[in-house]
Order: structure tokens, then sequence, then C-alpha cells
């Protein structure tokens, strides 16, 4: 072997090895690009998150209506997101359409089947389609049977209803029927609603026993939970408030949890209500009816979960091992210390790929609130000026002008309690004028 | 020894195509890595629920179609008052946690009308229902005070349909068993000319991801 071939070798030889590595480099880079940075459609779902949280849900809206379209892995979400700009402008057809896509695919089983599955697992998790933790599952459809309910639609509020409390179960593994009471118990929110949409059907029978279902599991709700309050009401507002669950992570990102827990947000405020300056007595009534920051501790642990910690814990332990591996490299010479130094960066290189294959996926649908307040009142037919708002907390009301009750049924209003988005607004909102021939929610 | 091994007749030639191959397989494995997520079907494309579909309306359409023609209650209406006058509704939804909106509830018995409008036209005379009418007439005559409708033609049937099930959902499965009842019912007299029903039991067994 001459001096110059011996060059030649030594030089082709990074070359080769290079070339080797690139396939290494390439699927690293893949994997880890996939996990990093956001995309545009995520910068304005953020963007319309935003806008919504500053009360201009018509911006809101106009930011997710094309990525509600996409029928891609955020289509759920999106539309969850859309549904909930839609309702608090009370633009309810968008918001009846936006809830019912995405209940479609809720109620669908096998939408990851095939590459999405293989994909979460061993790409990144964010591939698969969002259906939402059984909390999020069980207010997507609550929203949709408010939306009906609002429009005097009660078969299908109803039926929303349910299905939301159908969608609890998911958190437990058995068919035990006394079990799934008890993961339904608290969201009691719905069976309220439930109780009063079988008020308006006209079986007294299954009104009576929801409301007793709501006293029984919660006797602080009993007021709320009578049936001659609710009957005689002839105005329900559903006041949310407050912000719901956050998906956090652990330090490497691979284990997931919501928070804050509920003890760290502090009590829920209770409401007050003035109807043209007199504020009404809500003394026995103004409960929260659910906690969503309770509920979110409550997290389904999925196979994914399980296989995730396991990469991650698994990628942990590779790059560890190659870490000892490059140590002893380091303090060898020749073919040994080339070994050794491969085999730590090989181990290294899949540690890092297990790692950054195993990112929890911490999509969450933002617009949620921690609670939601239902105020079944009694007063004059007519229009007038409503106010709701939180004294303990600074900035946190709303005041409507003009809203309608009926002479004969019940108007139903949506208040989305939002810091420094008093009003007053004019009803009828311009989305609802837009759409409907009539000014207001007409009575039954 | 390996130095030895490594010096043996046709070893080099033989681990250049081990090395060479070793590149193809990783780039299609980094290949493989950027497919998958193309390989993926869109939301809407895949999974199935156990509500009621497409293929239900055809086959319950069709079948309540053929049974109302053969009715010999139906038959001896019309052989007496000739073209019976229909208004047809939109489903009744008392189904368990199963929205069905304004679409599809209106698609179960405008179908059925549509079969019966096509294959005996001259047995029934079809009326809009009044809802329908109403929203029709402000939509095309819009700022225009309707007021009554001068030429309303009053039916003497109306064709509706009550949707019920029984439905249940846990953590591995949802089930719902569907009754579909379709009747013909005199508005003058409330009696019922015809009533049948179309049954089906649906399942769909959660999976990995769902």
């Amino acid at each position: 072997m001459t001096a110059d071939e011996g060059q030649s070798t030594r030089l082709a030889a990074p070359r080769r090895g290079g070339l080797r590595r690139a396939p290494f480099i390439c699927l690293l880079a893949t994997t880890i690009l996939v996990g990093c940075g956001p995309t545009k459609q995520q910068r304005t779902a953020g963007e319309a998150v935003s806008y919504y949280f500053s009360g201009d849900y018509p911006e809101a809206q106009n930011k997710l209506r094309p990525l509600a379209k996409e029928t891609n892995e955020n289509f759920v979400l999106n539309n969850v997101r859309l549904g909930s700009a839609a309702l608090a402008d009370y633009d309810l057809t968008e918001a009846e359409d936006a809830f019912l896509r995405a209940y479609e695919v809720i109620n669908s089983v096998g939408v990851n089947d095939g590459g999405r599955s293989l994909g979460a697992v061993l790409v990144d998790e964010k591939i698969k389609i969002w259906k939402g933790e059984p909390f999020e599952r069980a207010m997507a459809n609550f929203d949709l049977g408010l939306v009906y309910y609002i429009q005097h639609d009660y078969n299908n509020a109803r039926a929303a209803f349910e299905n939301a409390l159908f969608k609890l179960h998911d958190y437990d593994d058995s068919t035990d029927k006394k079990k799934n009471q008890d993961v339904e118990s608290n969201f009691n929110v719905a069976t309220l609603m439930l109780a009063r949409t079988w008020q308006k059907l006209g079986r007294e029978d299954l009104a009576h026993a929801n409301f007793d279902l709501v006293k029984q599991r919660d006797p602080s709700l009993a007021q709320l939970a009578d049936y001659d309050r609710n009957a005689e009401a002839n105005l329900l507002l559903v006041v949310e408030y407050g912000y719901g669950p956050q998906k956090v992570t652990d330090f490497d990102g691979a284990i997931v949890g919501f928070g804050p827990k509920p003890y760290e947000a502090g009590r829920i405020p209770n409401p007050r209500v003035v109807i043209d300056g007199h504020a009404m007595d809500l003394d026995s009534f103004d409960r929260p009816t659910i906690d969503l920051l309770a509920m979110a501790q409550d997290r389904k642990w999925q196979s994914i979960d399980t296989i995730r910690t396991v990469k991650s814990v698994v990628g942990t332990g590779l790059l560890a091992a190659g870490a000892i591996e490059g140590v002893r490299g380091v303090n060898e010479y020749g073919s040994s210390q080339r070994r050794d130094l491969t085999a730590a960066a090989a181990l290294a290189g899949a540690g890092l790929l297990l790692k950054a294959t195993s990112q929890a996926d911490v999509r969450q649908w933002e617009m949620l609130p921690r609670t939601i307040f239902l105020l079944p009142l009694k007063v004059e037919p007519g229009t007038h000026d409503i106010t709701v708002e939180f004294p303990m907390v600074r900035g946190v009301r709303q005041t409507w002008r003009d809203m309608v009750v009926p002479d004969k049924g019940e108007a139903t209003y949506y208040f989305r309690m939002q810091r420094f988005n008093p009003g007053p607004f004019q009803w009828p909102p311009p989305a609802m004028a837009q759409n409907a021939p009539t000014t207001s929610p007409s009575p039954s | 020894m390996r130095v030895e091994r490594s010096q043996k007749p046709g070893a080099r030639s033989q681990k250049k195509n081990v090395v060479g191959s070793r590149p193809l397989f990783y780039w299609l494995l980094a290949s493989g890595f950027w497919l998958l997520p193309m390989s993926c079907k869109s939301a809407t494309q895949a999974g199935h629920n156990s509500a009621l579909d497409s293929t239900d309306l055809v086959k319950m359409t069709d079948d309540m179609a053929m049974k109302l023609l053969a009715s010999p209650n139906v038959q001896e209406a019309i052989a007496r008052k000739g073209k019976l006058k229909v208004v047809v509704q939109p489903v009744e939804n008392r189904m368990t946690a199963e929205v069905l909106p304004r679409g599809p509830a209106e698609a179960f018995t405008a179908r059925l009308r549509g079969l019966l409008a096509q294959h005996a036209p001259d047995k029934f005379t079809w009326i809009m229902n009044r809802d329908a009418f109403y929203r029709l007439r402000s939509r095309e005559l819009e700022g225009v005070d309707l007021g009554p409708s001068p030429d309303a033609v009053n039916p003497e049937y109306a064709l509706t349909a009550t949707f019920s099930s029984l439905t249940n959902e846990d953590a591995k499965r949802r089930s719902s068993y569907y009754l579909c009842v379709y009747e013909l019912t005199s508005l003058k007299d409330r009696s019922l000319l015809w009533s049948d029903r179309y049954e089906v039991k649906k399942q769909a067994v959660k999976g990995f991801l769902d």
C-alpha cells in the first residue's frame, strides 16, 4: 500500500461513514422534526384561541372555520373550538354544525386504525386523530345539547345530554352500572339539563328521577334540582365561568396530566344576577354544577400512555448506557476506542430516538370553562337588561340589553364570562339576527 | 483474529455487499417514517359507529314503501276515496343518546315519499308540511308579509316516523338496538291506517386509541 493509497483510504473512510450515518440522521431528524415547532395551522388555531379569550368571537370563528374543514388529526379539536366560539357568539347554526361534526367522529370507533395507530406509537402521538379525554368528549356533547336546548329542540338536546353522560363511562373499564353511576356523579350539569328536557317533553317521571339523582349525588344542588323551580322558570341563564384544565407533562414530556388542581385554582366564586337594576335572589341555587379541574384529575390511562412511558424509560436507559460506553471509549485507544465510541453513538442515537418519539400529545380544548352555573329564573315577560357578575373577582361581568323573556315557554341565554369583556351587548347579537327570521329564541 | 478473518478470500467483497445493502435498508426505514402519516386516512374516512346510516335508510325506506303499498287497509282507502292527500313529517327522535339533526330526520321520511311518488303516482297526493312550506315561502318571498296561504290544501293523512333505541356504552363497546316505526294516520279521526317497523341492532367495538 502506498502512502497515497493509505491517505485516500483514510480520507474515504469518513465519507463512507457519513453516508452510512445519513439514514440514521434522516430518521432522527424526521422524528424530531415531527415533534418540533408549531405548524401554520397550529399557529392559526392558537391565534383563534387568543381571540376567543379576548372576547372577539367572530374573529376566532374566521380563523377556525377553514381549519375545521380539514379532516386531519385536528378535525375534532378544531370543530369543538369553532363550536365554542360560535356558541359564545350566538351563531347557533355554525355551533350546531361544528359540534355535530365533532360528535360524529367522537362517537365513531376505529378512526385511528392502520397508519395512524402505528404512527402514533412509533413516530409521534399527535398523528392520531384527537378525540379528547372523556371529560372533553362529555363537554362536546353537553355543548351540542345546549345548542339544541336554546333552540327548543328538546329531543335532540335530551339525546346529546344522555350521550354526554355515556362518554364518561370511558373512565371505567367495567360494565358495572353502579361504578358507571359513580363516574357520572361529577357531571351533574348534564343530568340537570337532561331532567329539564324531560320536563319540557312532558315526561314528569323521568324528570323527577333525574332531579332526584342530582339531589342524591350532591345535596348542595337540592334547590337547583327542585322540580317546581325548574317548571316555573321562564328564563334560564347558563353561565360558564373560569378556565378549564390544562395539559401538563413531566420533565421529559412523556407523562401527561392536568393542572391546576382544584385547590391550586381556589374556590369557585358565586355569581350575582342583576335584572333591570335589581339583584335577583340566588342564594339557594347559585352553586357550581361541576368542576372540570377536579374531573380532569381522573385522566383515563390508555395503552399508548404505557407504550410512551416504556419508550421514555428505555430511551433514558440507552442514553445512560451510551454515556458509560462513551466514557469507556474515551479512555481507550485504537480499534477498541473506535468500537466503543461507535457503540456509544449508536446507543445514544437510539436513546434520543426513543425519547423524541415518546413525547406526550398535549393537544386540548382550551376554551372549556372551569364550571357551569345553571340559573333558572322566573321574571316578567318582556325585554330586560341582564347582568351577570362575580363580585369576588374583578372584571368578570357581562351585561346584555333587551333580552327577551317570552310569555309562554322559556328563553335560554348563554353567558361565557371573560375577564374584561363586560359589554353591554345588544340583543339580538349580530350572528343570531343574520341567521334567524325571529329576533329571539322563540318559545316552544 | 479479526484481521485474519478479514483477509480471507472473498470476505472483503461479502462485507462490502452487506455494508452496501444496509444504507438502503435504513433509507427505506426512514422513508417509511415519512410515509406513515401519508398512509393515514382522514378523520371522516376511517371509523364506524353504531348510528343508523345510509344503508339503513335505503333498506328501511324500500321495505316500508313496499309494505305500505301492499297494505289492504291502504288499498281499500284508495279504492274508496281516490288519491290520498298525505303530509309527511320528519322523524321524531326518541333514541337514547343519539342525535338526529333536521336533515337526516327529513331524509328518512322524504325517501319513502319519493319512492311512493315514483312507484304509485296515481295513489297519493303529497302535501308539503306546514313548517317546511312557511320556511320555503319566507326564503323565496323574503320581506313580503306572507299571511295565510291562499291555496292551502288540507291533508287527510300524515306519514310519520318515530325512532327509538336502547343504547348502552362502556369502555369497550357501544351497542344500540333500534326500533323505527312508520305510521300513516288519519288527521280527521286519528285512526291508524297503516303501521310497520324496521328493527336493527348495531354494535361498535372500541379498540386501541378509541
